[in-house]
Parts: C-alpha cells; structure tokens; sequence
C-alpha cells in the first residue's frame, strides 16, 4: 500500500474563468503541499482565490493546468463519477451557510454521508451519538436546521463532514455567520477534532480568529501564494524529507 | 435504511416544505384525473345507453335478414318461413338461450295512414306484441292506451307526433293503404303482388320515445294483420331481430348464425353493421373525446412539470450540496422523480377520490340534459336526455395509468435538470 506523503498536493495549479472574451485569471501557479493532520486556514481579499483554491482541492471544479492530488489520487485522473466518490469516502465539507438539508433532523443530517456509504444503522446510530456528545449536541438530534440556532447548525455540518471519519476537511468560511462566542466554540471543536483524529483541515476565512487559531497561514493575493507561514503547531508532522511508505 | 429509503425520505418531506404549493399541485392532477373518469363515465354510460335504445328502437343487438337488404333497403326481400323456423330453432338451444334476452320476427313496409282529418307516410312494423315485448323499447314507452296484444289483430299503435297530426286518440279508427309486397322472382300475373291493399285499424295506444323519427313515422300492428295485408304468407318476415344479455356477444351470436344458416339467402348482422352510422357516430365520439381528454392531461402536465421545475430550479444550491458531500447524478435524479411520484400518488388519490364520488352520483341519478333539448332531440339521433355514468375497472385502471405515466414522464426532465446540477456553480459560497 503507498500512503502520500502529503495530505494535498498542488504542483502549478492554474484556473482562470471566462466570461465571454474576458478571461479573469484566479489561480496563476500555485503550488502548495499540506501534510496530513495540518489545521490550515487560506486567507485573502475577495478576488484572491481562496474559493477557487478549495473548489479544485475538493475536486468540485478542475483547473485548467497543473496537478492536483488529494489522498494520494491525482484528481486530473478522475471522472466525475471516481471524485463523487472520492468526495464521499475521504474528503467532507463545511459550508459557511451550513447547508444541513431542511427536511432531516440534525441527527439524519448527520448521518448522511454514512448512508450514502451504505454504513448499517446500528453503526452509524453510535458514530453520529458519539460525535454529537463531543460536540455538545446532545438532545439536539431530533430538530430540525430551521429549529436550531447558527452556532448549532453549524456543529451539525462540522459532525456531518466529521462523521466519515474523512482524511480532509474543507470548510469555507465556517464562522463567517458566527458571533465571536459561537466562532470560538466551533473552533475549540474543530481544533479538538483535529487534535482527536489527526484529520486535515482546511479553512478559507476573513476571521482574524481563525487566522488566529489556524496551525498554518497561506495568504493568497491575485491568485498567487503571498506568503505562507507557520503559526505553530502541526498536529502529524509530516515534513517534504518524509518518504512514501 | 439503504441510501434508497433516504432518497425516498427526503423526497416525501421535501414535498411537505410548502404543503399549500403541494395540495394545489396534487389537486390540479387529481383533478385531471377526475375529469378523465368523469367524461370517461359519461362517455361510457352514454354509448351504452344509445346502443342499448338505438338497437331497442331499431335492428337489436343481431338482426338477420334476407340477403341484399341491408344495402337495398328493399321491403321484397324477405325472408323464407323455413328460415325464421330454422332460426327461432337454433336460438332455443342451450348456449344460445343464455346470450339471448328476446327475438322478435318482424314485417316491414311504408304506407300511408288515413285518419278523417288527415294523412300521413308510415313506416308499418308488423310484430308478434308478445315477443316485441321481449325486445322493442315502444311497448315501454306507451304514453296513451296500451300496447297491442296477440288476440286483436286489428289494432295498432302509433307515435305521439303521428297521432298530433293525424290528430287521433286511444280507439280512433285509422286506414292503412299500402301496396302488397312483390316477392323477387315471383310471377305476376295481371299486376298481381303490385295491388293497393288497404285496412281499417283502431289505436290503441300511442308512444313517445322522444326520437322525432320514430315519433312521427313508425306504427306498429299485429304480424298476421301486416301479413294480410301485404299479401305474405304467413311465417314470412322481413327480418328477425335479436336483443342479447350483453352487447359485446353480438359479433359471436352473428356468427354462430352465419355458420348455423350457411347456404341460405340471408344475412346475419350485428348492430355496428345494421347501424354503421350509430357506430360512426360513437366511434367519432370517442374520438373527441379521446382528443378533449388529451388536452386537458396536457395541460394538467404542463402545470405540473412547470411546478416540479420550479421546485427543481429553487434548490438549485441544496442539490449542489448533496452533490458535493458525494450524492450521484443518479440518485439526485431518483430524488426529484420520487418526489414527483410521491406527488403523483397523492394526487391519484385525490383524483380517485373525486372522480368517482362524482361518477358514482351521475351513475345513480344521472346527468339530466333534457333542459338542452327542450325542443325535442334531433331527429336522426338516438339519445336518452338523462345520461348515466357507466366506467368499468379497466377504464380506471387505464386512466390512472395514463396520469401515472404522464407524471412520470414529465417528471423525468426536472430530474435530469437536478441530475446536471454543476459543480462549483451550484455552491455559489464554496
């Protein structure tokens, strides 16, 4: 079995959008490797392509030159079919306006992706119990989204995305429609998860507290990596000398 | 719960986000069906009933006859008294007796009736009463006197519009001129078979059937009194005329009568043949009506896949997150079409519901039409005013099978709209 050396990949990622005769360049060369158990935020001015970025690590859009590789898959590789899955076993999603799906409870929106996984209930009944009492979100399971508050909708997207057990996160923005209080409390789950299970995590953000917060620090600007910093810990050290295993 | 049961869940809830949006919906398909059914029943037990009368007033469900006449429409033609004792013999055996409900040997031939303010043509209907009876819908629709009976054979019976204008009543004497008969091929002599014949009969009874043909034309007397006076033997008729248990047996008992009087001069034919235009005349009806029924589904579908569209179209975003967290283009598609047959089954259930309460109330007091004819029904056409609603299980199967399929169908194009839901666009904040 070869296990990658790192978590993400990107070897002079470009993507530009096209709007008629416009061409608007978002990412102009990127490159970037984020190793496994990284809690990473990307940050920028509207326009740099911190979207754009995720978008493509997430396998929902490709670009148009350059290697992406996630989980040790070169998703240019892929079909639309093989990333929907790759989606669905190794990569989960946090969005800033939640996104829980209205008509489940919080506990079957939790259970979602294990569903679509084909978990038996029993399983998946103690892995959503479990994460929901980590998260404070017990006797919580039966509402639903339009019956919980932001913060809570939002615990709720972190267990769905967290509930798989996936190799990486990506979360957008995730306490864009947070209070400071709730922000920091998604965070502290967050941060613990991270620390619990040694899953990636990858954040695009405006909050100076996520900055804050964030292990690793890429500052984008004009579709290019300004500057890329460490801000301490690295919860799996797994360096560029590592070698495939 | 597989992933299935979950698609399944969603779809069923997702229909109870706007339930007013949803009812609407389900009602305007049901609603669809409902008028299917109820035209559909209508439709039915209007046919049924024209067929019914147009046959009691007219040929039966099989009339046989001589050969040639039905195209001829020649009154000489008639058919040999071996022929009636050999058909009247047939139709006593086992098999037959179950599918036939009365037999009816009958004369015919045009006339002229004389009252002593006025004349008028005939169509003269020489019948046994007591098997007419058994067949005719005139003994029923006796609005004056009686019907005739086999012990006076000079007796007749007209319609209410012959007897206005002849302007007799109930024991009336009437003179009845007509010219004997000339059999095909018989010889003549010194014009002998062409004589004017004429009779003197008593009303003694008068019908309305509500047909101005029928009204204003027919009278109707003892067979051996026509017999005389059209100068037939006796046990020679026009025609023998069949009414059967069920309609739909008549092109077997009219072929169990060709084979039985194979090599004889006759013919034997069922309703649809002696009465083309009556056929023609449903058969068109069907047609609209297929053609009506089609465009109201049409517009039925059209409002529904522009609702399950619209529905499709504003979660645009939420497909685009199941999309991502790893839902498949298939399954989103399951999604929308189990959503549109969760619709689908509501609304058939209301349709059902609707349609046959209200199928059910013109099946047993009927959809009175008599205030569009106050004038009186057209002539030609054999129609009782007050329709009854008839819809057999197979048209309700049909039609909630051609609902289903239409809604399936149709929900087939918001599916694969949901199944192209692309990514990143959908996730406009991702």
């Amino acid at each position: 079995m070869v296990v990658a050396k790192w978590a993400v990949e990107l070897k002079d990622v470009r993507k530009a959008y096209r709007t008629g005769v416009i061409e608007v360049p978002a990412l102009r060369g990127v490159s970037l490797q984020i190793a496994a158990g990284e809690f990473a935020a990307t940050a920028g001015p509207s326009g740099s392509g911190k979207t754009t970025l995720l978008n493509i690590i997430g396998g929902l859009d490709r670009p148009d030159a350059g290697e992406i590789w996630v989980a040790g898959q070169n998703l240019q590789l892929l079909s639309s079919g093989e990333l929907a899955h790759l989606r669905l076993q190794r990569i989960g999603f946090v969005f800033q306006t939640y996104n829980l799906l209205p008509v489940l409870t919080a506990l079957e929106n939790a259970e979602f992706t294990l569903l679509l996984q084909g978990v038996p209930p029993r399983k998946r009944r103690e892995k959503v119990e479990k994460l929901f009492s980590e998260i404070g979100l017990t006797g919580l399971e039966d509402r639903r989204p339009a019956e919980l508050s932001g913060g809570q909708q939002q615990r709720v997207a972190v267990a769905r995305a967290m509930v798989t057990e996936p190799a990486l996160i990506l979360a957008d923005e995730p306490t864009a429609n947070l209070d400071s209080a709730t922000a920091i409390a998604l965070l502290d789950v967050m941060e613990h998860l991270n620390r619990a299970t040694g899953t990636t995590f990858i954040f695009s953000t405006h909050d100076p507290q996520v900055m804050e917060r964030a292990h690793r620090l890429i500052r984008l600007r004009d579709g290019q990596i300004a500057s890329d910093e460490a801000r301490g810990r690295r919860a799996v050290a797994v360096t560029a000398e590592d070698d495939a295993v | 719960m597989t992933s299935a049961l979950l698609l399944v869940k969603i779809s069923w809830r997702n229909l109870w986000r706007n339930p007013r949006g949803t009812l609407l919906t389900a009602l305007a398909l049901g609603l669809g069906l409902a008028l299917l059914l109820i035209s559909l029943g209508l439709l039915d037990g209007g046919h049924e009933q024209t067929i019914a009368d147009g046959v009691r007033l007219g040929p039966g469900h099989v009339v046989v006859q001589a050969k040639g006449y039905q195209d001829s429409g020649s009154d000489e033609l008639l058919l040999p008294a071996r022929v009636v004792a050999t058909i009247e013999a047939f139709l006593q055996t086992g098999a037959m007796k179950q599918v036939v409900r009365g037999v009816s040997p009958r004369l015919l031939a045009t006339g002229l009736l004389n009252s002593s303010a006025n004349a008028a043509g005939v169509r003269i209907v020489g019948v046994i009463p007591q098997d007419e009876a058994t067949v005719s819908l005139i003994p029923q629709r006796m609005i004056e006197g009686a019907y005739l009976s086999n012990d006076k054979v000079s007796e007749v019976v007209i319609g209410a519009e012959l007897a206005r204008k002849l302007e007799v009543k109930i024991g009336s004497k009437v003179v009845l001129m007509t010219q004997t008969l000339r059999q095909p091929g018989a010889e003549t002599k010194n014009g002998a078979g062409e004589e004017m014949q004429s009779t003197l009969l008593r009303v003694s009874g008068i019908f309305r059937t509500g047909i101005q043909a029928v009204d204003a034309n027919m009278i109707q007397l003892p067979l051996p009194a026509a017999q005389t006076l059209l100068g037939v033997a006796s046990g020679q008729v026009t025609q023998v005329t069949l009414l059967l248990e069920q309609e739909r047996d008549s092109p077997l008992v009219a072929k169990a009568l060709r084979k039985q009087l194979a090599g004889a001069p006759v013919e034997a034919l069922t309703w649809r043949e002696s009465l083309p235009m009556l056929s023609q005349i449903l058969g068109l009806d069907h047609a609209f009506n297929y053609v009506m029924n089609g465009v109201i589904l049409a517009m039925v579908g059209l409002g529904i896949l522009n609702t399950i569209l619209m529905r499709v179209l504003e979660r645009r975003y939420e497909f685009g997150v199941c999309k991502a967290l790893g839902l498949r283009p298939r399954q989103l598609a399951v999604m929308v079409i189990g959503e549109s047959l969760a619709l689908t089954a509501i609304s058939l259930a209301l349709g059902l519901a609707l349609g046959l309460s209200v199928h059910y109330y013109f099946a047993t007091s009927g959809l009175d039409l008599r205030w569009v004819f106050r004038t009186g029904l057209p002539p030609a056409l054999v129609f009782d005013p007050i329709l009854y609603s008839r819809l057999s299980l197979n048209r309700i199967v049909w039609s909630v099978s051609i609902v289903f399929m239409m809604a399936t169908i149709i929900s087939f194009y918001p599916a694969l709209k949901a199944a192209r839901t692309e990514l990143p666009d959908a996730l406009k904040t991702l």
